[in-house]
């Protein structure tokens, strides 16, 4: 049993200045931490993706109590989901990490054709947007997205299995090392 | 000589603007020491400055020999007093970290080519032109001087913050 309580919530609402501040006060006011984030505007909403936690134990009723009433209030729609010890464990996977690029002509099926191939390469995505771009009557889509290659496989592997793609769906892809460096 | 222990943002030392070096006495050159064996030891570590541990002069080592970007093309272990970046062309990304700021990396974006200019441990005027990872580098290091850290340079929030990756 942990003495403190963790949670991944996600808030999504139309979007108006102060979702993000009308979120951290609710958090705030019961005495949450607000920890990681990934927050980004979605068409014309907002999407808040958060591990919060509270240095005592918790109960998550307390937070989806909390944000019906900003539901109610505000609009916003919010998940709450009550993180075990495992899921607090984590750590980064070994391998290179990379960027994949992928863009060209929209068409069904991009997303995922190219995450099944990377998938059965058993390679992790740790961020990934896509975005409709180009005009109405000519739109392009755009992927892209960093992702953990296996120990044992290379940018060059991954390069190599996403080349039948370019053919397949007529789109650009390009694999490129990130290599973070400590200074 | 020891290695010393890096200090970790938020200690107020890390956000000063460092005191030019005077004469480079017996004590400068026991510093000088002391910061290349904590960049030897420190894991990946490719320079120190020396407000990272704690002493807040315009002083820094750089050494991009024994890493997978700078070994093709380095000026070996470098002891940079009082340094100055005299001409600076070409703008390149890389992603970041920091001994001082663990578990955080960011998109960067600083020049490709500078001429440096500074004086050595033998208390020589220097100018010489790096480029690359080197000159990433020591522009890095060159920030700590003034108490600039990455995060401050950070070049885009929609791909520069992704929480830290591993480093290599």
């Amino acid at each position: 049993m942990l003495n403190s309580a963790h949670f991944a919530v996600t808030v999504i609402s139309k979007d108006r200045p102060g979702i993000v501040a009308d979120t951290a006060e609710v958090l705030y006011r019961l005495g949450c931490n607000l920890e990681d984030s990934s927050c980004t505007m979605l068409g014309g909403d907002f999407a808040m993706i958060l591990t919060v936690s509270h240095p005592k134990p918790f109960t998550k009723s307390r937070l989806v109590d909390e944000f019906k009433r900003l539901h109610d209030d505000k609009g916003l729609v919010a998940h709450v989901r009550t993180l075990g010890e495992e899921e607090l464990q984590h750590q980064a996977p070994p391998g290179e990490l990379c960027l994949i690029s992928v863009y060209g002509a929209d068409r069904p099926g991009i997303v995922y054709r190219v995450t099944r191939e990377l998938a059965g390469l058993q390679v992790t995505i740790a961020d990934l947007n896509t975005r409709v771009a180009g005009t109405k009557g000519d739109p392009v889509y755009v992927m892209m997205l960093e992702a953990y290659v296996p120990v044992g496989k290379s940018i060059g592997d991954i390069d190599e299995l996403l080349s039948v793609l370019r053919t397949e769906l007529q789109v650009e892809i390009g694999v490129r090392a990130i290599t973070p460096v400590s200074l | 000589m020891p290695s010393r222990t890096i200090l970790q943002y938020p200690n107020p030392l890390l956000k000063v603007v460092c005191t030019p070096v005077g004469v480079i006495s017996p004590e400068i050159g026991e510093l000088i020491n002391d910061l290349l064996d904590t960049m030897r030891e420190g894991p990946g570590s490719v320079g120190v400055a020396a407000p990272q541990i704690g002493v807040p002069l315009r002083l820094c080592v750089v050494d991009v020999s024994r890493s997978k970007l700078g070994r093709d093309n380095n000026h070996g272990a470098l002891v940079l007093i009082n340094p100055v970046i005299v001409a600076a062309e070409g703008r390149g990304t890389m992603r970041e970290g920091c001994m001082s700021i663990p578990d955080y990396t960011g998109d960067v974006e600083r020049a490709t080519c500078i001429t440096l200019a500074y004086t050595n441990e033998n208390g020589e005027l220097r100018e010489i032109p790096v480029e690359g990872f080197e000159a990433v580098a020591i522009q890095h290091e060159l920030d700590h001087l003034d108490g600039i850290l990455f995060l401050d340079r950070i070049s885009s929030v929609k791909t520069g913050l992704f929480r830290r990756k591993n480093y290599r």
